[in-house]
């Protein structure tokens, strides 16, 4: 799926991520990265940077396969298995373990039968609580074995027999956990408004806070959507003490790099400095991810050839996020261009040596980029091939302005004839009107016109 | 003879007399002298005088127009049932000398009499394969008639055939240039009590009662009209005229979701057109209510147009020919390979959407010809294209030739800048022509107050304000003013 929605990689990227396939060495160490998380997103990580990267692949999938051994999900082991079976067929892990498998199997089975009776059994009872527990214990059984579209039917189900407000935050924590994991999106969304939706947060009194996970869930919903300025506004939300409340889903680190991009990406200078590097809430995730506090403020002091190398040097980390890796080169294309834009601001002209200098690595020109720039109305300039120049567009209004009058002065004197024709036409009951009253075929032509037509056709055409 | 003259030349009176004619005193008097004069056997319009002169020598077109105009039909009839002693060169003259020379106000009466000898004038020309000497006598003669070229007539029609069988087109112009706004036989508007009233709009005065427009105006005459403008501007390579024309078929009302054959033709050409002028395809305007039937009756054109904005030039060339019996099956392959020859114009003019300052040799690597599908032959010929565009106005540019390395192309940014001079009359005259425009929205307005749905929904509204005042509700604004901006002429504003 990642690979199908990839965006065209941008002309001065190298093409290696274009199959999804990382070489170069990351910068985070695996076993700090996983601890992050909890649950069932460690093993989809896991699997992720196994499949993805050619330096960390065995170890991560060496993890991944043991990590899914643990709990009762097939289907995952087999992904891992298969994937190390492919890279690594020596370790000991990528051998199939089908005994394990056949009784896991076994086990689910019988498990689910249970739960499906037990859950039976307090219906007919007729007892609320037991039935709301009995669906929640089925889908969190479901999700652990992961068939997740009955999980989300489960967790549903959940919500005929709530009782007390903290029992909404339950069910729709439960079917945001099951819809991130399905990237359904808009399911993910609407329980975060449900929760929100409930009285204030206070007399709500979680314990850890909720505020950070609501925003962070929120946050990455619009961010895989793809409207990141709306995703940047979210996380930089984010309340502190987020902590690991929402482990299951992400980390604190990744909405600090989320929230970072997606700004980046989004908002202009002074936005940058008021609503990111002066937000206090967001200062305690960016401490997390120095570097990205640094590109920032690079950005924000207007030297975008180091917030750029900056990120340049993250790349093949976010190219490892399962999230990031469908974005990072659409955020990053933004940014660059942004920081193109910004960097000609106060100029009339720059050559494009100077360009290329800041923002191509060495041999690579920045031509192409510029023009399709400036096609795409982001860059008001021309370039000047003869001179090697970026020009910037002078700007005269008075005459655009009599240009623009002149226009709509026109504009105005076609279409009010085309009016007063067209009333004129209704009053002398002129329009053309159906052959045939009542039973008339839509579309109907009248064909009376070809005689005339040609004749006439053939004197203008042999005219050329 | 002799004793008819003064019965024939007795309106209007000669000399003037000091104090003009009132309206009234001017009807009367040319009614009363046409049908003394129409009592008159034709026979007896025929004899010459007893010098021997046809009395069309002796009666002047431009003061005695009724009787010149009747005389000259009696000739017509007589030649039609095959009289051998009409002199045609003779009649061709006096013809010639009379519809250019008329008095505008004293036709207004002699609607069928004049639209005999438009026709007859067309006839004539035709039989003798000498059409172009018909265009001009036609041409003023309508002009003098309605100075404004509002009203739409049967003798436009006429004359856009008549100029598109000769391939002459210059002639003509002066009358496509004034924008069609009224079509006579319009079922609400008011008689006019006295045509002769020099302050009447030309549609007050040319209506089928009075016999010029021609009868039982169709809206394929109409249309046909507006079609065959948009071909004669496009003989002439007038573009953006062209577009006008067709654009007026292409939203021509219609009804339960029909289509006039003649406005998918037209639909085809503006299509066509539209690279020519916009290098793109433009949405049809608002007011279309058949855009639907278009794209699937006019594809093959459609498809012609999207590539010509975003494929590449092998592509357009391969589509056009293997379109190549629908084009001319529908007449359009003259259209089609000026649109390939435009394809590298659009090409070059886009480049200075990006580039300020571009040399030759680069223009020559980048853009590609419709007509051959490949890179022209050499820089030379780009520079050779390039000149002719400049000179022709179509691109803002100037070309220089630094140093050795070739010619290098300056685009001038934002296009063509007006003196201000040139912004003034521009803008003085779009005013003017707007105020005129105003004048056409009220005198169709009030043409509207007369319209049968119209008073009855007046009617109902006057109703349903009473009832409202009965129960108490406060009815709003409900005057006629009032009611028709918000129903007739809202979009408008």
């Amino acid at each position: 799926m990642a690979s199908a929605q990839s965006a065209p990689s941008s002309p001065t990227l190298g093409r290696t991520q274009r199959e999804g396939v990382v070489t170069d060495p990351p910068k985070f160490d695996l076993e700090s990265y996983i601890q992050n998380y909890q649950g069932r997103t460690r093993l989809e990580r896991l699997i992720h940077i196994g499949a993805c990267s050619t330096f960390l692949g065995p170890d991560a999938l060496k993890l991944a396969v043991r990590e899914a051994k643990a709990g009762k999900d097939i289907r995952r082991y087999l992904e891992a298995q298969s994937h190390l079976e492919a890279i690594a067929p020596r370790e000991q892990e990528a051998v199939m373990d089908r005994s394990w498998v056949d009784t896991v199997d076994k086990q689910n089975k019988a498990e689910s039968k249970r739960l499906e009776a037990e859950l039976k059994g307090y219906k007919n009872n007729l007892i609320k609580e037991s039935i709301r527990m009995g669906n929640e214990d089925l889908g969190k059984h479901y999700q652990a074995i992961g068939d997740l579209s009955k999980a989300f039917e489960a967790f549903g189900r959940m919500r005929q027999d709530i009782s007390v407000a903290k029992h909404i935050i339950d069910v729709s924590r439960h079917l945001v956990e099951v819809a991130v994991e399905q990237r359904n999106w808009i399911a993910v969304s609407s329980n975060v408004q449900k929760i929100r939706s409930l009285a204030p947060p206070t007399s709500v009194s979680a314990d850890p806070p909720l505020q950070p996970y609501l925003s962070a869930t929120e946050g990455l919903a619009q961010f895989d959507a793809g409207i990141y300025r709306n995703a940047a506004l979210s996380f930089l939300q984010t309340e502190t003490g987020m902590g690991s409340t929402c482990a299951t889903i992400m980390s604190p680190n990744d909405v600090a790099i989320y929230g970072g991009l997606c700004a980046l990406a989004t908002m202009d200078r002074n936005e940058l400095q008021s609503k990111v590097l002066d937000n206090t809430h967001f200062r305690t995730y960016l401490e997390l991810e120095p570097h990205i506090r640094k590109a920032i403020a690079f950005f924000v002091n207007s030297r975008y050839t180091l917030c750029l190398e900056i990120l340049e040097g993250y790349h093949t980390d976010y190219l490892l996020d399962i999230y990031l890796q469908r974005h990072v080169t659409i955020l990053y294309q933004k940014i660059r261009s942004k920081c193109i834009v910004q960097y000609f601001i106060p100029f009339s002209f720059v050559t494009l040596d100077n360009l290329n200098e800041a923002f191509c690595s060495p041999g690579k020109t920045i031509d192409k980029e510029l023009s399709g720039m400036i096609q795409a109305g982001e860059l008001n300039a021309r370039i000047n091939t003869v001179d090697r120049l970026l020009e910037a567009l002078p700007s005269n209004q008075r005459a655009e302005a009599q240009r623009e009058a002149l226009q709509m002065a026109g504009d105005f004197e076609r279409e009010a004839r085309r009016r007063i024709l067209r009333m004129n036409i209704g009053m002398a009951d002129l329009e053309v009107k159906g052959l045939k009253r009542g039973g008339q075929h839509p579309g109907a032509v009248d064909d009376f016109f070809d005689a005339h037509a040609h004749a006439g056709g053939n004197v203008h055409v042999s005219n050329f | 003879m002799d004793d008819l003259l003064p019965k024939l030349l007795s309106f209007p009176p000669h000399p003037p007399p000091p104090k003009p004619l009132s309206i009234v005193q001017y009807d009367e008097g040319i009614k009363a002298q046409i049908s003394a004069i129409k009592s008159i056997p034709e026979g007896k319009l025929l004899q010459q005088t007893s010098s021997g002169e046809n009395a069309l020598d002796i009666i002047n077109p431009a003061l005695n127009t009724v009787p010149y105009a009747l005389i000259l039909t009696a000739h017509m009839s007589a030649m039609q049932s095959g009289a051998k002693d009409v002199d045609l060169d003779m009649l061709w003259g006096k013809i010639t000398d009379f519809l250019p020379n008329f008095d505008p106000r004293q036709a207004r009466y002699l609607g069928s009499e004049i639209s005999r000898i438009i026709e007859a004038t067309a006839a004539i020309a035709r039989s003798h394969q000498q059409i172009p000497l018909a265009l001009p006598p036609i041409r003023d003669a309508l002009l003098r008639i309605d100075p404004t070229g509002t009203v739409f007539t049967s003798k436009h029609l006429l004359l856009v055939k008549l100029a598109l069988e000769s391939r002459s087109y210059d002639n003509v112009i002066p009358v496509l240039e004034k924008p069609i706004l009224y079509i006579p036989g319009s079922r609400n508007q008011p008689k006019a009590k006295h045509i002769c009233d020099t302050a009447l709009p030309p549609q007050a005065y040319i209506t089928p009662a009075n016999g010029f427009p021609g009868k039982g105006i169709r809206h394929h005459d109409v249309l046909e009209y507006f079609l065959y403008s948009g071909m004669v501007y496009i003989a002439l390579r007038n573009w953006k005229r062209a577009l006008e024309c067709l654009e007026d078929a292409v939203t021509y009302p219609a009804k339960d979701s029909s289509i006039s054959k003649i406005m998918v033709e037209a639909y085809k050409k503006w299509v066509l057109i539209n690279l020519l002028v916009e290098g793109r395809l433009m949405d049809i305007p608002k007011a279309s209510s058949v855009s639907k039937l278009y794209h699937t009756l006019a594809k093959p054109y459609e498809t012609v147009a999207r590539i010509f904005q975003l494929g590449t030039a092998s592509r357009l060339k391969s589509e056009v020919e293997a379109g190549k019996h629908i084009w001319q099956n529908d007449c359009n392959t003259g259209l089609i390979l000026n649109v390939l020859a435009a394809y590298q114009k659009f090409q070059i003019r886009n480049l200075a959407g990006v580039h300020s300052k571009i040399s030759i040799a680069e223009i020559h690597n980048l853009t590609m010809s419709g007509e051959t599908g490949a890179k022209l032959p050499s820089s030379q010929a780009v520079e050779t294209l390039v000149q002719n565009m400049i000179a022709d106005g179509s691109l803002n540019a100037t070309l220089s030739n630094p140093s050795n390395q070739g010619s290098v192309l300056t685009f001038s940014q934002g296009g063509p800048v007006l003196s201000e001079k040139q912004v003034q009359a521009e803008l003085a005259a779009s005013t003017l022509r707007i105020k005129n425009l105003t004048q056409e929205i009220k005198n169709t307005d009030h043409i509207m107050t007369y319209d049968k749905d119209y008073v009855k929904h007046l009617q109902k509204q006057k109703k349903n304000t009473k009832t409202m005042h009965d129960q108490g509700i406060s009815g709003g604004d409900m005057d006629w003013n009032g009611v028709d901006d918000e129903d007739l002429m809202d979009s408008l504003y």
